[in-house]
Parts: structure tokens; sequence; C-alpha cells
């Protein structure tokens, strides 16, 4: 891989435009399978139009003798072959001198790739997404293994962001009185086209409520209250279907709608209540990249949700 | 930036799941109602800005929309009414349809009312409690004025003689629009009227232009970088130049403008509230109340000018006719509803002094008009000369930095700076350094009244100006509206459409920066 031509194309173009400069940060993407390549251009192209950003592509698929320049601040680096020193060397010649820089890992195996290990040394933010290659829960287990080992890394996973629109939902069902019926929940259902987005809503479920895994299938309260919980797969991948949480006299269920717009927020029993409608607003991979960089690198949440259902996968996976 | 008050913490210690979620959603249910629901303000601004938060999913899921106005209509009339303003107002994605119109249409309702009548008030009541029970909304009011404001009194009065001023089991919130008072006497007599009624914890006077996200951040600007604050005093600054200025006329708005005029519309309100932002001390939180004691100190430390001062303080102007954007338009007396021989100011200017150890000697200058050569909102911050020129008087002119905030139409800050031009000579001219919202963030704002209206919902009262404030700016302004009242301007109309404005504005600072 060689950066000499790189860079003089960029000087060029630089210089065509009088070296004005708007780019605030340096946007580093890996892949390295060929049917996402187009999908990752098309929302980096998104995220760049709303963050002007200098964006460095390693394109996994393609031979390291290969190079596209776009504009002043569009790279794209044939990276196949490529070694991790390789890569840092060109993220250290390419990036902006003083600007942060931002690694979306649209990969596999964060775990055992020192590709992943060397760019995300210098990365503010590390963005990465636990169910983009298949809907099991490896890809989290992979995460899960890594933060324990590198706990500082500024790690943010879209499986994760993705969520919001449910934990805010699931909130809802207990804010006000319905509060105390947290204390009294015996059971979770959670419905998922995927498993890492449904153990993210389970250990972030345990992480505020303080449950800990006390078999493949039950979580246990500090009061030692017992909790069975259950993970169906359902629906589109990526995407949750249904959360459901039984107390003792009252059900509180969140469901998306058949057109997918909408969470329906019902409560049955003793705290039975009008039923309640939310707009889902799912964001795009975008909006949660952006999510990303706006604020999660010091989302504690998300390092407890993370932890939580690490925790959870430690007592085995359980059964979609 | 504004944090959400202690009540919102108070819910996310009850709710432990709230814990570290995003602050988008609103967590209070609510009933607003909207006094003046038949009115252009509603369908064009309000119910736009709360359907979109519908949309957008901050509203509370307990909600409920009362329409209350004269115009009879029925609930479902009402609804079918706010589908089409709807309809008219949303951009294309955002059209009434499917699940979450519906949802939303159920919950809007409407008293066709008298306002001086208090039976329909009583009406009102009883709705509020059936939409208690039927949605959640857990005796949760907003009340907003959106009347004209002669009406507010008579409102504020019927709302106690109702019992609806306060909720054995909620919270009671009062939103007043704009204009607060018409002078200080009459904003004394409102406040009076409202204050007899609900303490001040409860009164939201809203001013849109603090809903505005570049307004929001001159406080970011000042107090979350380091290097403009060390200089931000009278012995970097030479003179604060804050203008808001129009290229549009009165429009439709005569027979109000012409009772009001620039000082009351623009100065008193939109543009003194700036003025406390770029000039007030550091608050010690993002509270409230933190905030907006610190704005009334600045406020407080201006002194209104003497009435014999008036003229060598201000000046006001009145467009005829002249030319914008290339087009002829008449003059401001041709105006529909206003007087053929009218008084009225279409442009004001005042120099004011905060008289405090940060500020003393440093002129501030106010102006806002209408029918400027462009639209234009902004605060200039004019530096010092530099004390010595080594490069000899025979060079260059060497202009003073200027840090801009651009408010309107093209959000950002500019910075002017000298520099030497490439050659062998000595030349210096100026450059500009710019930041622009759009391409720095690549985003739109949400329009104001969503944060606004999300705020007071919320009870976070930081945008919404609090009474001292506003009386102390009636204070600030009395003296040259006594003046200017009570002497007629035989010189008016004193500037053409399209031009820079009056004269007269030119002799109390002739370096305005060009519109």
């Amino acid at each position: 891989m060689s950066f000499g031509l790189v860079l003089k194309e960029l000087d060029e173009r630089a210089s065509e435009r009088g070296g004005v400069h708007v780019a605030t940060m340096t946007i580093v993407v890996f892949f390295d399978d060929a049917s996402i390549g187009d999908l990752a251009r098309d929302r980096i192209h998104t995220l760049a139009a709303k963050h002007p950003s200098r964006v460095i592509l390693f394109d996994g698929t393609q031979s390291d003798a290969l190079h596209h320049v776009e504009g002043e601040d569009w790279i794209e680096l044939g990276a196949r072959g490529s070694n991790a020193e390789v890569l840092r060397g060109a993220l250290n010649a390419l990036r902006m001198p003083d600007a942060p820089v931002i690694l979306l890992w649209i990969a596999s195996g964060v775990g055992d790739d020192d590709r992943f290990c060397e760019l995300s040394r210098d990365a503010r933010t590390v963005v990465y997404n636990s169910s983009l290659v298949d809907a099991g829960n490896a890809a989290l287990r992979q995460l899960v293994e890594y933060v324990g080992r590198h706990p500082e890394l500024p790690i943010a996973d879209i499986a994760y962001l993705r969520l919001a629109p449910w934990q805010e939902s699931v909130a809802i069902l207990f804010d006000g009185e319905e509060s105390s019926e947290l204390l009294d929940v015996t059971r979770v259902e959670i419905a998922c086209g995927s498993d890492p987005e449904a153990l993210y809503l389970l250990g972030w479920l345990a992480s505020r409520l303080d449950w800990k895994p006390a078999s493949e299938d039950v979580l246990a309260a500090p009061s030692g209250k017992q909790i069975a919980f259950a993970i169906r797969r359902e629906g589109e991948p990526r995407r949750i279907a249904r959360v459901a949480l039984t107390a003792t006299h009252s059900s509180f269920v969140a469901e998306i709608d058949s057109r997918g717009e909408t969470i329906n927020l019902s409560v049955s029993g003793s705290r039975a209540k009008p039923p309640r409608l939310r707009a889902i607003n799912n964001p795009g991979v975008a909006a949660l990249v952006e999510r990303a960089i706006l604020t999660s690198h010091n989302d504690r949440v998300f390092q407890a949700s993370l932890a939580a259902a690490g925790a959870i996968l430690a007592f085995g996976t359980p059964s979609p | 930036m504004p944090s959400r008050p202690n009540r919102v913490l108070e819910e996310v210690a009850a709710n432990p799941l709230r814990a570290g979620l995003p602050e988008e959603g609103i967590t209070s249910p609510c009933s607003a109602v909207f006094f003046g629901a038949s009115g252009d303000l509603f369908k064009r601004m309000l119910l736009p800005a709360v359907y979109s938060m519908h949309l957008r999913g901050i509203l509370p899921t307990a909600f409920a929309l009362v329409g209350f106005a004269r115009t009879p209509y029925d609930d479902a009339a009402f609804r079918e009414y706010c589908r089409k303003q709807l309809d008219l107002f949303m951009p294309q994605d955002k059209k009434p349809q499917g699940a979450l119109w519906e949802d939303f249409a159920k919950r809007i309702s409407y008293v066709t009312a008298d306002f001086s009548d208090k039976r329909h008030f009583i009406a009102l009541k009883e709705r509020l409690a059936q939409n208690d029970a039927a949605f959640g909304t857990a005796g949760n009011h907003l009340f907003y004025l959106a009347t004209p404001p002669p009406v507010f009194p008579e409102i504020i009065k019927h709302l106690k003689e109702a019992g609806l001023e306060k909720d054995a089991n909620g919270w009671t919130r009062i939103v007043v629009e704009k204009p607060f008072g018409t002078d200080l006497e009459s904003a004394r007599k409102l406040q009076a009227a409202i204050e007899a009624v609900f303490p001040e914890n409860e009164i939201y006077r809203i001013d849109h232009y603090l809903g505005k996200e570049p307004v929001q951040d001159i406080i970011a600007l000042r107090f979350a970088n380091t290097i403009f604050e060390p200089i931000w005093n009278r012995n970097y600054v030479q003179n604060i130049q804050i203008t808001s200025a129009e290229s549009l006329g009165v429009e439709d708005r005569g027979g109000y403008y012409d009772s009001a005029g620039a000082l009351r519309d623009m100065i008193q309100n939109h543009v003194i509230n700036l003025l406390a932002l770029v000039a007030m001390e550091a608050p010690i939180s993002s509270h409230a109340d933190d905030i907006r004691n610190e704005k009334y100190k600045v406020l407080s430390a201006i002194q209104p000018p003497a009435h014999s001062d008036v003229w060598s303080l201000s000046a006001r102007g009145q467009y005829g006719p002249g030319t914008i954007d290339g087009a002829p338009v008449i003059g401001y007396r041709q105006e529909h509803d206003v007087a053929p021989d009218s008084n009225t100011e279409t442009f004001a200017a005042v120099k004011l002094f905060v008289e405090s150890w940060r500020w003393a000697g440093v002129p501030f200058y106010l102006r806002s008009g209408k029918r400027l050569p462009r639209k234009v909102s902004e605060i200039a911050v004019t530096f010092k000369p530099i004390p010595h020129r080594f490069y000899g008087e025979a060079t260059d002119r060497i202009e003073p930095n200027v840090l801009v905030i651009k408010i309107e139409p093209d959000e950002g800050i500019s910075m002017r700076f000298e520099a030497k031009v490439p050659g062998p000579k000595e030349h210096i001219r100026s450059v500009f350094m710019d930041f622009n919202y759009g391409t720095g963030f690549g985003v739109v704002s949400p329009p104001a009244y969503e944060r606004l209206i999300a705020d007071a919902i919320q009870g976070d009262q930081t945008l919404f100006t609090r009474w001292d404030a506003v009386e102390r700016a009636w204070e600030i302004v009395t003296p040259i509206l006594e003046v200017w009242q009570h002497t007629k301007d035989f010189t008016f109309p004193n500037y053409a459409a399209g031009s820079q404005g009056p004269q007269s504005a030119q002799q109390l600072f002739p370096d305005w920066r060009r519109l």
C-alpha cells in the first residue's frame, strides 16, 4: 500500500479549493465483506454530509495496490492482505492532524484481529455492530471478551444503540406509581429477530435493577426473588418485536405494531391502563453512528448493560 | 446547556430504568390547553410543533390537547380542522396519517368558548378531568395563552374562578406569549393579574427567539471555551452591536404594529435578551434560576436613559417607499391598517451602557428595523485597536478584530482578523475565519417552539423570561418610549425601504455594520 499518490491527489484537490477545509473529524472504516461495501459507503456518505469529515475507507475485499480519492476528503484504499502496521501507517499519514478519529469496524473478529487493535488504538470512539454478520450471539461474546481485556476501549455497539426507543418505551411503563412493580417482576420475555439486541435489552434491565444471573434462564434480584427470562427469535433481524414484564398482579408489554411504525404499550391486571402508543423512530445506521460519536465514549449504562449481557451469556446461551 | 430540573431527577430516582437514558422524551403526563386555538399562531406554529413532537416520540404517551376558542367546533370538527392545518403546515414526510395521526387525533378535543363566560371555563375543567381519566394526564395542566394579549387577564381570572389555577393531583403551568404588556405600566398590571393566580415558578413567559439554537449557543461559545472569556470585557472590547433587521414590512400586522413599533416589538424583548446573554457573568450552574439571575444582573446594571438624554442615545425611523431585492415596495404609511400620518417607528436604535466592573465604558448599540436591505440577526463584538503599530503609519489601515455571532439567516460565528498580504510589501488586510452551523454540523435545528413547549411541559424555565427581567427591560426602554411618543417626528418617513436606515442612526453611531 502506497500513500504517496493519495497524498499528492489530496494536496492537489485542497489547493483547488484554496486550502479551505471544513472536516472536523476523521472517520476510518474497515470492512471485509463485498456485499456490505456499497451499503457502508452509502451510510458513511450520509454521516459525512452531516458531520464534515475526512473518510478513510479500508476495503478488505480489494487489493492493497488500489486506491481511489473523491474530493479532498474521501479516500478508499484496498486493504486485502494489509497487515495491522500498514493500516496504522496509512491512518497516521492520511488522518486530519487535529481532528478526532472515529473507527467504524464493519467486520467480525474484534477479539483476534490485530488490525482492529491497531486501528482502535488512537480512536476517540470505536463503533462496532455485533448483530451485523449474523443473528446469533458470537460477535457479542467476542465483544464482551475484548472489552473485558480492554476496559478503557471507548467502544459503542450499534446493536445496543438501536434499542433507545425500546428502553424509553419500557421505562415509560414504569413511570410514576408503577415503578414499585419493578420489585415484583417474576418473568421477562423478549422477542427479537437477532440475539444481540435481545441480550442487550435484558442486560440493560438486569443492570438497572441489579439482577444477577442465577442459571441460564433465571435472574435473581437483590431480595433473592427469582426472575425467569426467555428470549425468542421472532421478526426481522436487528429489530425487537416485543418486550413483556410480568409482575405478580400486572403485566407490562411493549410491542411493535404490524406496520413497524409504533410501539404499543399496554398494562393489564391490577395496574391496567388505557393502551398507549409511541412513534418508534427507528434511526438509520448513520444516525446511530452519530449518536455513538456524540455520546457513547462515556456511556456507563451501555458499559453496565454489556457487562450484564456478558454475565448472562457466561451461564450459557439463552435458548432462542 | 440548560439541564433538566430536579423534578426529572426525582422521577429518575423513582424509576430506576430512567437512569442514564437520553433525556429526549418527556416523562410528565400532561393536558395542554391552547387558548386561541382557532387563531393564526396555533395553526401555523403551535399545532405543527406539538404534532412534530408526537412524531419524534418526544411527547408524553399520556398527553391530551384541548383547543379553547370562540370559533364554534365540536371535537370531531376541531380534529378535522387540525388535520387540515397540519396538512398545510407540516412538511411532506410529516403529514397527518396512519396510526400515529389517529392516536394524536383521539387526544384532541375542543371547548367553544366566550373568554368572558365563566361557564366555559367550568366546561374546560370537566374536559380536563375527562382527559385525566381517559388518557392518564394525571392532573397536569399546561395553559397556553395564544390569544391577543388584551384577553390574558380575563382568561386568568376565569381560570381561578373555575378552580383551574391548581390541581390537587398535578401541576399547573401557564405559558404567556409575547408581548408582555405594551409598556411598563401595562406589563405590571398584567403581571399583577397573573401573579394573583399563579406563582412565578408556574409562569412561562415565552419569547420564541430564546428557543433558537444559535441564541442558546451564545452561552456555549462563552462558557464552553477558554479563549473568549479573558478578553470579554472593557479592557479588550471597543463596542458591541446587536442587530435584528428584517427586509419584510409589516405584512398583515399593520394594526398591531402601528400601536407597537420597533422598540416595543423587538428591542424591549428579543434584542435586550441577547444583550443579557452576551454580557452576563458565568452562571454557577446551568439551572434556570442561576442563568436567569445572571441575566437579570446585567439588566439591572443598565441605567435607563434620562429623558433629556434620549435624543443623544437613540434614533428612530420610519420607512418610506423604496426597493427590496430589486422590487419596488410601498412605504409604511401606505400599509394596510396603518394610519396615513403614523408616528410609529419601524426602526429603532439605542445606545446603552452596562455599568459593571466588566463592561464599564463599553457602549452596547442595539438596532432593529423593518424594510432594511436584508434579514439579519447578529451580535458583533468589536475589539479595541492594537496598541502600537510597528508597521508604521504609512502602512494600510489596520482594522479591529470583530467576532460576529450570526443568529440568522446563516447561523454561525465569524472572526475578522488582520493578515499580511503575500508579497515583499508590508500590506495588511482583513480576512475572516468562519464557522457555519450548517457546514460544521450539517443539521437542521428543531423549531424554537418545539424546544420551548417541551421545556414548559418538563418544567424547565431556563429559556423563559422571568418577571424581574421583563420589568427591567421595560424600565430601560420606558424613557425612550415616553419621549418618542410625545414628540411627533415630522421627518417621517425618514429612510427608504431597502436602505441602511435613517441618517439619525448614523449620527448615533457611524460604525454600524453594513446590512
